[in-house]
């Protein structure tokens, strides 16, 4: 019992001293001040200045927009991918082509940012919203591929066979058991090539130009001119939108898992 | 003879360098029960996947009432399958599972839903439509994979090793059920098992297949008493197998003495194998048995005694007794002529049949 108790000590230790700077700020978002020295009286003042903000809700709006565009286009190319990938029946070739994958994934931002940078400027593309997308799209793939393959290598081929087996044409396979079968992976992926094309900095730092801004970038802008308490009211709503995400994809998992077993119950209950 | 549903004329299958399948020839009549019986590796599956449209035949002809079918795709072929894991899809229930080909042919929703509750009634799933895959037993799942398949009205079914991973009562409950929907569907089963006891329980014809190639083909009692080679008595059931020499028609000597048998034309002095089944060999007194063994070993079986013993030779030698013997014991074995089954090495499943032909016709 002791050693129990001694894990869990730990483990509020280990969340608190991540959560701590994180609270720190939204606490201060609330100040009355214009520093994070010490607390002066509470207000929705700082609120309300990034509310009336235009630019502040354009960019947010812009990086919203990039975020699902890129991750909707990402999945789609990341799953034709994943399915070549899958198909590809030489291990030395699928070897090949999953470290090339993966060296996408770990390779820094930075020299993926600059590659990217200096590859558009070398093809004269003008740097804007076109070529965050772009890059986002790029660095988005191989997390989708990497999230669809173990759904279709965990996938029995019987499955396939019996499928044309009953009669399905090779698209019917596909749509109608394929697809359903490594659906959770495609919506995994999708999410966090959405989360990683939210909070990039990096790469959008070097693909965009004058004139586009996404949150990450313009929150280092500012941040640079000095923190204004406006960035910590937009950081306790980014936290608390992260907040509603994890919390809804959670619900969404507890209503996938429990719908099979709540709908036997109701045909049990029905029955009688 | 009507005419088969389904032949095999001298298939080939070839991977790379690897030969599955060495000229495979067979017919399959309308409404029978097949088995292809063999170890793991032996091709039978092969054989099926090929029937069932998942891999081609590298050489030869495979027809299905008459027409060659060696390029019609798995979809458009009027066989369906149960698989060895059943195969079942994991994201539908079991209506939507034994539906999914009658869907897929857009059947009108009142016919797939009669026909779907039909199906699950005659393999006693009756009431379980709306159930998830995930909630039913391997014996249930198992059903549900056959539901699917007669579900289509095939003309052939495969089966795939269906009973393997279930536990030995449900198996055998299993084997009478399968033998039963047969008889009630009239299609035609063609079924693969490594198990002896299951193609012997089940088939109107076995086929025994070892490395690629139909060893024997015949009735479940042709085999058994009547196996054409070592492999095939080994594999069918237990059996006693020495090597020995034939004298003359109805004449052989084996462990050094002369046994009058059944078996005929094979040249004199010819060397052969004797098959004994340990169920024929009867324990009696030394002075009554045409053998003298020594008991090594005896296990209580519940029904029988199953004693290894060892005759002068040092030939081992398993009888199947109802009453026991003594551990060290010298006892005789006694055996009826008919109870000696000669093999000749070599020999083909045509020149064995036309052998047994022959001398039947002299009788």
């Amino acid at each position: 019992m002791k050693r129990f108790r001694w894990q869990n000590i730990y483990l509020a230790l280990v969340f608190l001293v991540l959560y701590i700077p994180i609270f720190y700020l939204i606490f201060y978002s609330f100040s009355q001040g214009h520093n994070m020295n010490h607390f002066s009286g509470f207000t929705w003042a700082h609120y309300q200045e990034l509310f009336q903000d235009q630019r502040m809700i354009e960019i947010v709006l812009d990086t919203l927009l990039v975020a699902l565009l890129s991750s909707l286009l990402a999945t789609i190319i990341g799953l034709l991918g994943a399915l070549v990938i899958h198909r590809v029946k030489k291990p030395m070739w699928k070897n090949t082509l999953l470290s090339l994958n993966n060296i996408l994934m770990v390779s820094p931002d930075v020299i993926i940012g600059a590659s990217f940078l200096i590859f558009f400027t070398f093809l004269g593309f003008k740097l804007g919203f076109g070529s965050v997308l772009l890059s986002h799209i790029a660095f988005s793939i191989p997390i989708v591929v990497l999230m669809v393959l173990p759904k279709l290598n965990e996938m029995n081929t019987s499955l396939v066979d019996a499928a044309r087996d009953l009669g399905a044409t090779q698209p019917q396979v596909f749509s109608r058991v394929v697809l359903p079968y490594i659906a959770p992976g495609i919506f995994a992926g999708f999410f966090m090539a959405f989360t990683y094309s939210l909070d990039d900095f990096a790469v959008t730092f070097f693909v965009t130009g004058n004139g586009f801004e996404t949150l990450a970038v313009e929150i280092y802008a500012r941040a640079r001119q000095g923190i204004s308490l406006e960035i910590n009211a937009l950081s306790a709503l980014m936290f608390l939108f992260s907040l509603v995400l994890v919390a809804g994809y959670y619900v969404l998992n507890q209503y996938n898992s429990s719908k099979k077993g709540r709908k036997r119950r109701m045909e049990a209950n029905h029955n009688r | 003879m009507a005419e088969p549903i389904i032949t095999f004329q001298h298939v080939y299958k070839r991977y790379d360098d690897t030969v599955a399948l060495g000229d495979i020839d067979f017919e399959l009549e309308q409404g029978k029960f097949y088995t292809l019986l063999g170890p793991s590796g032996c091709g039978k599956t092969t054989i099926l996947r090929i029937l069932a449209g998942f891999t081609e035949a590298s050489e030869g002809k495979v027809t299905f009432k008459g027409q060659q079918i060696n390029r019609v795709p798995a979809n458009q072929r009027q066989i369906n399958t149960v698989f060895q894991d059943y195969a079942l899809f994991p994201h539908l229930n079991v209506f939507d599972n034994v539906a999914f080909g009658l869907t897929l042919k857009r059947t009108p929703k009142k016919d797939i839903k009669r026909r779907v509750l039909e199906a699950l009634k005659s393999v006693r799933l009756a009431g379980y439509e709306d159930r998830e895959i995930s909630e039913l037993s391997g014996g249930q799942q198992q059903r549900v994979a056959i539901a699917r398949a007669i579900v289509n009205e095939p003309q052939v079914l495969l089966l795939d090793e269906p009973l393997s991973a279930l536990d030995a009562k449900l198996r055998t409950a299993m084997q009478v059920e399968l033998r039963q929907l047969q008889r009630r569907l009239g299609i035609t089963f063609l079924f693969v098992t490594h198990d002896q006891g299951e193609a012997l329980a089940m088939s109107d014809e076995i086929f025994v297949m070892s490395d690629g190639k139909i060893l024997q083909q015949g009735s479940p009692v042709d085999i058994y008493d009547e196996p054409i080679n070592h492999f095939v008595a080994d594999f069918i059931g237990e059996s006693n197998i020495v090597k020995g020499r034939m004298v003359a028609d109805y004449q052989v000597q084996f462990v050094g003495k002369q046994f009058e048998c059944s078996d005929a034309g094979i040249p004199a002095h010819e060397p052969i194998e004797v098959v004994l089944r340990p169920e024929d060999l009867v324990l009696t007194d030394v002075a009554k048995g045409k053998l003298t063994v020594v008991v090594d070993t005896q296990v209580f079986r519940g029904n029988l005694y199953e004693i290894l013993s060892h005759d002068a030779d040092g030939n081992q030698w398993l009888i199947h007794a109802v009453h026991k013997a003594k551990v060290g014991q010298e006892v005789g074995i006694y055996f009826e002529p008919e109870d000696i089954h000669v093999m000749r090495f070599g020999e083909s499943e045509e020149e064995f049949d036309a052998r047994l032909e022959q001398y039947e016709g002299d009788d």
